[in-house]
């Protein structure tokens, strides 16, 4: 079922490349329709896969992955829709294209141990996965930063200039994006805390057991959690902005993607549940 | 259904003449009274601008307007028609709208894809419109024209890059900043560069332009003209400080601003940009304070280079946008031989309903005894038959490929069903000078209303 969003992702990537390239305003439009299209019948999917287990289907890295993808697609389309600017679609649609390859290789649906049934578990994965994605377009928005800034400077002016919003709307754009990602990035975590408190003690599942500072996903997400602090201290303490703030974005979106798939998939004892 | 321009441009002629010919002078409404007055002709539309003088025309018959548009034009401006005479060049029919077309698409301005052309067609239009100089064709040939003007714009490259050096210091400050709204300016030293780019930065709304100068006088004199704010000359390092864009234009032969003085200058502003323009001759800003962080720093070079790149994009965009003005020009000459089809086409109705209710009243006497329900029955069977008669005709008189097709094919009807004889489409009829002096109480009735 995931198949169908990731045709329509596909689709939505051709058309902002070609956007891109002629910036006709013929291929925008069908670039943002059928993203529209596929977020839409994304949404569709995972209320079907709902329906069919009785949860939102987030257990797992692979559920989790095609939340990601759809938190993303609504992410990027708001953003598209509140600044006028499609030029960031070319770098954030492929992203999502190949993350859903996963869900769209292997579809199903992970069932859920009985320690997951809780309300805080569904608040720390939404919350994580939201923060995810608000980084994700941060970190496009700053390696558009960064490409804008070569061109300016190497006074070689081609088409990032002709594409690209100010150097100050990106910066301010990269920023805000960091500060809520960042107050969804904690909110997470927090509440990922909490539970293991309240179950950690009696629980007999080896996972739960397992979850501690230096499980890698955990460790490697607390890394995370630094580079952004980080980064929003900076900005406030030494003026941190342009491209220092850009760097800091893109590597921390960089670990992220490290921690979500490759250690979610092989490198944790404590989130494993496929 | 005929389309005549005249008019000069700077194609054509020399400057000191444009300026003669200058239509605005004494007053475009003035001047589309006297062609009326002097050509009889129904619509005109003037349009002048300080790169062209051009009379637009059209009327529904063939008329020797050129000979008269270029006595009245020598007349107005005053100018002695031997000498403006070669300057000038006449367009007709698909000729003249694809010149507007042109003209409207910036494609003949002086800076090719300049986009100020449009608005001021857009003026002419409106002012010969509403005093009512327009009819169905000029209105259907200027509103396809803005059509043409906004699809080139959008669609093309044609108007993008700036192309003067002025302009694109502040296009690139605009990339740098987004909006210039509240930001502070430094002008050091004079010179007509230094001056444009400062009423340029004044009319984004910059929030402050500071005025260096060695000379205070000078300083204060420049200030006052962009209404900026005179800055002592020892004073301009600590400046920087708080400045977002810098132009320097002294000429002086040392570094005015060294790579150290810039780097000290940026410390305390962290990660706010710096954009300098340096378009003094010696260099004002040592080169290598391009490399601090965040310091855009450009020099008369690199801008004289980013106008001309962006000159050549343009010209690579001028066969997008010709193949633009070709497709409207022909779709509007298709509806205008349409439209030009259309007297034809009224003859031969009136002939075929005249035909009918000649042979309904010669069978009225038979038709008496039929019942009210049955008479109407054959009213409207015979409407209906005369309609299907005539639908394939009018679409191909409609569909002629041109002009002379349509005068063939005009021709060939009314010899064939005689249509001159019994009766002429009611606009033939009147003679040139009582349509003229109909139009002319039209528009002043028109006028009235207003």
């Amino acid at each position: 079922m995931n198949a169908t969003p990731l045709a329509l992702y596909l689709v939505a990537w051709v058309a902002y490349a070609v956007h891109f390239g002629t910036r006709s305003p013929a291929s925008g439009r069908i670039a943002t329709v059928s993203l529209v299209v596929g977020a839409l019948v994304h949404t569709f999917v995972i209320g079907m896969q709902t329906m069919q287990v009785g949860h939102v289907p987030l257990v797992g890295t692979t559920g989790a992955i095609s939340a990601f993808v759809w938190v993303l697609a609504l992410a990027y389309l708001y953003t598209e829709m509140t600044t006028d600017e499609r030029a960031m679609g070319i770098f954030i649609v492929p992203l999502m294209v190949v993350l859903q390859l996963i869900p769209a290789i292997t579809n199903s649906v992970a069932a859920r141990p009985p320690v997951l049934e809780s309300r805080w578990f569904e608040i720390h994965v939404f919350s994580l996965l939201v923060a995810y994605a608000t980084f994700a377009l941060a970190c496009v928005i700053s390696i558009t930063y960064v490409l804008l800034f070569k061109e300016l400077k190497a006074k070689h002016l081609g088409v990032f200039y002709a594409r690209l919003p100010s150097l100050q709307v990106l910066d301010g754009m990269n920023s805000r994006a960091v500060t809520f990602g960042w107050v969804f990035l904690t909110l997470g975590l927090a509440v990922g805390a909490i539970w293991l408190v309240q179950v950690q003690p009696g629980a007999a599942d080896p996972r739960v057991q397992a979850m501690s500072l230096l499980d890698p996903k955990i460790f490697t997400v607390l890394l995370c959690w630094l580079v952004y602090t980080f980064s929003l201290y900076a900005r406030r303490a030494f003026g941190w902005g342009g491209r220092r703030a850009a760097w800091l974005s893109a590597v921390g979106f960089a670990i992220l993607m490290l921690n979500f798939v490759p250690i979610g998939y092989f490198g944790t004892d404590s989130h494993n549940f496929y | 259904m005929h389309l005549f321009l005249l008019g000069a441009s700077h194609h054509s002629a020399p400057v000191d003449l444009r300026e003669r010919i200058d239509f605005a002078r004494r007053g475009i409404p003035e001047a589309l009274e006297e062609v009326v007055d002097a050509t009889g002709l129904a619509e005109v539309v003037i349009l002048s601008t300080c790169n062209r003088a051009e009379i637009y025309t059209h009327s529904e018959a063939p008329r020797p307007v050129a000979e008269r548009l270029s006595t009245f034009m020598s007349a107005f401006h005053d100018v002695p028609e031997p000498e403006l005479a070669p300057h000038l060049y006449g367009r007709q029919g698909s000729d003249a709208a694809r010149h507007l077309f042109r003209v409207v698409a910036g494609l003949d301005s002086l800076v090719v894809g300049e986009p100020q052309i449009l608005g001021q067609v857009k003026d002419a239009f409106a002012i010969a419109a509403e005093r009512g100089f327009t009819g169905a064709a000029l209105n259907r040939l200027f509103h396809t024209s803005f059509t043409v003007g906004k699809r080139v714009r959008h669609e093309t490259g044609l108007g993008e890059g700036a192309v003067s050096v002025s302009y694109a210091a502040i296009s690139l400050a605009r990339k740098i900043f987004g909006d210039l709204a509240g930001r502070r300016a430094l002008v050091v030293g004079a010179g007509e560069m230094a001056e444009l780019t400062a009423t340029h930065l004044r009319s984004q709304d910059v929030g402050r332009i500071g005025v260096a100068n060695r000379s205070a006088a000078r300083a204060a004199a420049l200030a006052a003209e962009v209404d900026g704010l005179a800055v002592p000359w020892e004073e301009i390092t600590a400046e920087l400080t708080t400045t977002d864009i810098v132009l320097t234009a002294t000429g002086a032969p040392r570094w005015l601003l060294t790579r150290e003085q810039v780097a000290d200058a940026m410390r305390p502003r962290r990660d706010r940009p710096l954009f300098m323009i340096d378009i003094g001759l010696p260099r004002d800003v040592e080169p290598a304070a391009s490399e601090v962080e965040q310091v855009f720093l450009y020099n008369i070079d690199d801008l004289q280079s980013i106008v001309r790149e962006n000159l050549a994009r343009r010209q690579s965009q001028v066969d997008r946008a010709e193949l633009m003005v070709r497709e409207e020009v022909d779709a509007f000459m298709r509806w205008l031989r349409s439209r030009g089809a259309i007297p034809t086409v009224v003859a031969l109705r009136r002939h075929f309903e005249r035909t009918r209710r000649q042979e309904l009243e010669r069978l009225a006497p038979k038709l008496a005894a039929l019942s009210p329900a049955a008479k109407s029955r054959v009213e409207e069977v015979t409407r209906l038959l005369v309609e299907k008669l005539l639908s394939s005709p009018t679409q191909q008189l409609k569909a002629a490929p041109n002009e002379d097709a349509v005068a063939a094919d005009a021709d060939t009807i009314s010899r064939l069903f005689g249509l001159d004889e019994d009766d002429e489409p009611a606009e033939r009829r009147r003679a040139p000078g009582e349509r003229a002096a109909a139009g002319a109480a039209g528009r002043s009735s028109a006028a009235r209303n207003r």
